[in-house]
């Protein structure tokens, strides 16, 4: 569907460079990365407003660096919409139609279900100016969709919006996927939306894509330190590879067989702070072989789940997260002291 | 700050908007010391007073159309596109507004007396005390000013919003006329008529090119400047005052339009 390859771009003193990602036809690809790394960038490079410097944008294998914005056959939402003002709903969603010159009739299904879809029948007498965020969100998506684009571009347009109305639109989208076969391409910074949304998800930080992997391979296996820390991981330690099959962490005072890796001398070890056990005396399952007792340092109530920094006896602090109902049914955390443990299984290693 | 230095510098401030105001209505006022009404109305209604009425509304339409005409198209490139010598072409738009208009119409005189010129005037159109003249003089004057202000209400239009509507399969000149000019509009009319207003107050140029002869080139500042030449300051006033009139219902209209707008 969209193949993007060796895609180079300066534009006066920043520059993106070595893109490299594929997004399959009904599939969704988030580009994720913290603000001001060129992920808007690259979309405007995708519609045509920036121009490439080297490598190629190719739809179903048809390269369309050389073809004009609007027959690219890309769809694009960007974080303030772009809803026409002076238009009133009706007439923004035909934009396309009048523009194209098709006539109404043709797009009358395809417009009437996505109307139904997103529930903005009742609005389409009225102006943008009128709606509120999440109406004017899914007029804006409606908009997008029935010029039947071959992928839709979203530029972080969920971003302004509470965690509840962003959520109820992540669903609505995903229906959309579903029903309509759409195929996606989401700039985001929110992981969690990238999570949701997407199957795969492209790293970006610096200028540069760290990481093109699906969702699964990023959770347990980030590319490197850059990209750990980015996608929230705190419990990073410097390790250190003795052999192909052996990676030694004196920090923590352990070594332990891995399975063959093509990471060489200097890296970080890293657990995820979910995946550390934690109880109020050394009763910990047998999987926890790796075992630290300590205090806490703070703790942070999250609602559903407890945050907290504890620091083993021997000087290491880790983050840990727990849920709040399993930390007060076992009172973890009345006696200011506790045992984590940590499963080899869950441990892996970053370069450095 | 303190709240006393607030409160003074909000009344200095204030005081010193009123001090403007008064300032302005102190002078149109003083007008009403040579005010006859009986003058006033002989004169409004006057042969001559009715021509040079007619001849500024019709010279300033025509000069202020044609300005738009170029100006439009100028605006919205100096507003969306780079190119070699942009900040050039801005730089001499900006040189009808800071240069005098009777320069600007010794300017064009002088040019109408060069081969060139001369040639124009006499296979294609003659400018030279005429009609044409009058419009030619408004137009350079007002071009400048017309472009500036088209290209701050095309800045105004969110380039987001274009290219929006060029990923919903719309061509560049679909997205100029549907997205670009309805939401430039307001900037677009403000500017039209300031121009237009300017064209019409519009003096040095035209007496350069189009001199002062009675019932031909007699615009209404031309009018102005005659009457008070012959020391006939009661129709002065009366002149005066319609062009005031003009101009204010000109700018009345222009906040208007603006209200809400960073330019208002």
């Amino acid at each position: 569907m969209l193949e993007v390859s060796n895609l180079n771009v300066q534009l006066g003193c920043f520059s993106l460079s070595n893109v490299n990602f594929t997004l399959n036809q009904g599939d969704c690809v988030a580009i994720l990365g913290p603000s001001g790394v060129g992920k808007s960038i690259l979309l405007k490079t995708l519609l045509g407003i920036v121009p490439i410097e080297s490598g190629s944008i190719q739809i179903n294998g048809a390269n369309i660096v050389n073809l004009p914005i609007e027959k690219r056959g890309l769809g694009y939402l960007p974080q303030q919409l772009g809803l026409f003002p002076h238009l009133s709903v009706y007439e923004n969603i035909i934009y396309s139609a009048r523009a194209k010159k098709i006539p109404l009739s043709e797009l009358s299904p395809h417009l009437d279900q996505l109307i139904e879809i997103t529930e903005i029948g009742s609005l389409l007498k009225r102006f943008p100016a009128s709606l509120s965020g999440g109406e004017r969100q899914r007029v804006a998506l409606v908009r997008t969709l029935a010029a039947n684009p071959r992928v839709v571009l979203l530029d972080e347009p969920f971003t302004a919006l509470n965690a509840s109305l962003r959520q109820e639109l992540w669903w609505l989208l995903m229906k959309l996927r579903k029903d309509k076969g759409l195929s996606i391409l989401l700039v985001t910074h929110d992981l969690d939306e990238a999570y949701f949304l997407a199957e795969n998800i492209a790293v970006f930080i610096d200028g540069s894509q760290q990481q093109f992997s699906c969702k699964k391979d990023l959770y347990y296996q980030p590319a490197n330190k850059v990209v750990a820390k980015f996608i929230g991981i705190k419990n990073l330690f410097p390790a250190e590879i003795i052999n192909e099959n052996r990676v030694s962490c004196s920090i923590l005072g352990i070594s332990y067989n891995i399975s063959k890796t093509l990471l060489k001398g200097k890296c970080f070890l890293g657990i995820r702070s979910e995946h550390v056990a934690l109880r109020s005396t050394n009763d910990l399952p047998r999987e926890y072989e790796t075992r630290f007792a300590g205090h806490f340092k703070a703790i942070q109530d999250l609602g559903d789940t407890i945050l907290m920094q504890f620091m083993t006896d021997n000087g290491v602090q880790f983050e840990i997260q727990a849920g709040s109902r399993v930390v007060r049914k076992y009172g973890l955390l009345s006696q200011g002291r506790g045992v984590i443990g940590i499963p080899e299984r869950d441990l892996f290693l970053v370069q450095s | 700050m303190q709240k006393t230095e607030v409160i003074n510098l909000r009344s200095t401030c204030i005081l010193s908007a009123i001090s403007v105001l008064a300032l302005y209505a102190a002078l149109i006022f003083s007008l009403s010391w040579f005010l006859d009404l009986e003058i006033f109305k002989q004169e409004i209604f006057s042969k001559r007073t009715l021509f040079s009425l007619r001849l500024s509304l019709i010279t300033a339409t025509v000069a202020t159309l044609l300005a738009f005409i170029v100006a439009i198209p100028a605006a919205y490139g100096l507003s969306r596109f780079n190119f070699k010598f942009k900040d050039a072409v801005e730089t001499i738009l900006e040189f009808p507004i800071i240069v005098s208009p009777a320069a600007l119409g010794a300017i064009l005189l002088i040019f109408f007396n060069n081969p060139l010129g001369k040639w124009m005037q006499d296979n294609l159109i003659t400018f030279v005390f005429a009609f044409s003249g009058i419009v030619l003089a408004q137009f350079v004057t007002i071009l400048g000013m017309s472009v500036r202000m088209l290209k701050a209400a095309f800045d105004a239009v969110s380039i987001e919003l274009e290219t929006v509507a060029r990923t919903l399969g719309a061509s560049p000149k679909h997205v100029f006329l549907t997205v670009t000019l309805p939401q430039a509009k307001n900037g677009l009319i403000a500017a039209l008529i300031l121009s237009w207003a300017k064209a019409i107050g519009e003096f040095g140029a035209t007496l350069m090119v189009a001199g002062s002869m009675a019932m031909r080139t007699e615009t209404l500042p031309v009018a102005i400047f005659m009457r008070l030449s012959s020391a006939d300051l009661e129709a002065t006033v009366a002149l005066i005052l319609i062009l005031v009139c003009f101009g204010l219902a000109a700018l009345y209209v222009v906040r208007r339009l603006l209200k809400g707008t960073p330019n208002a």
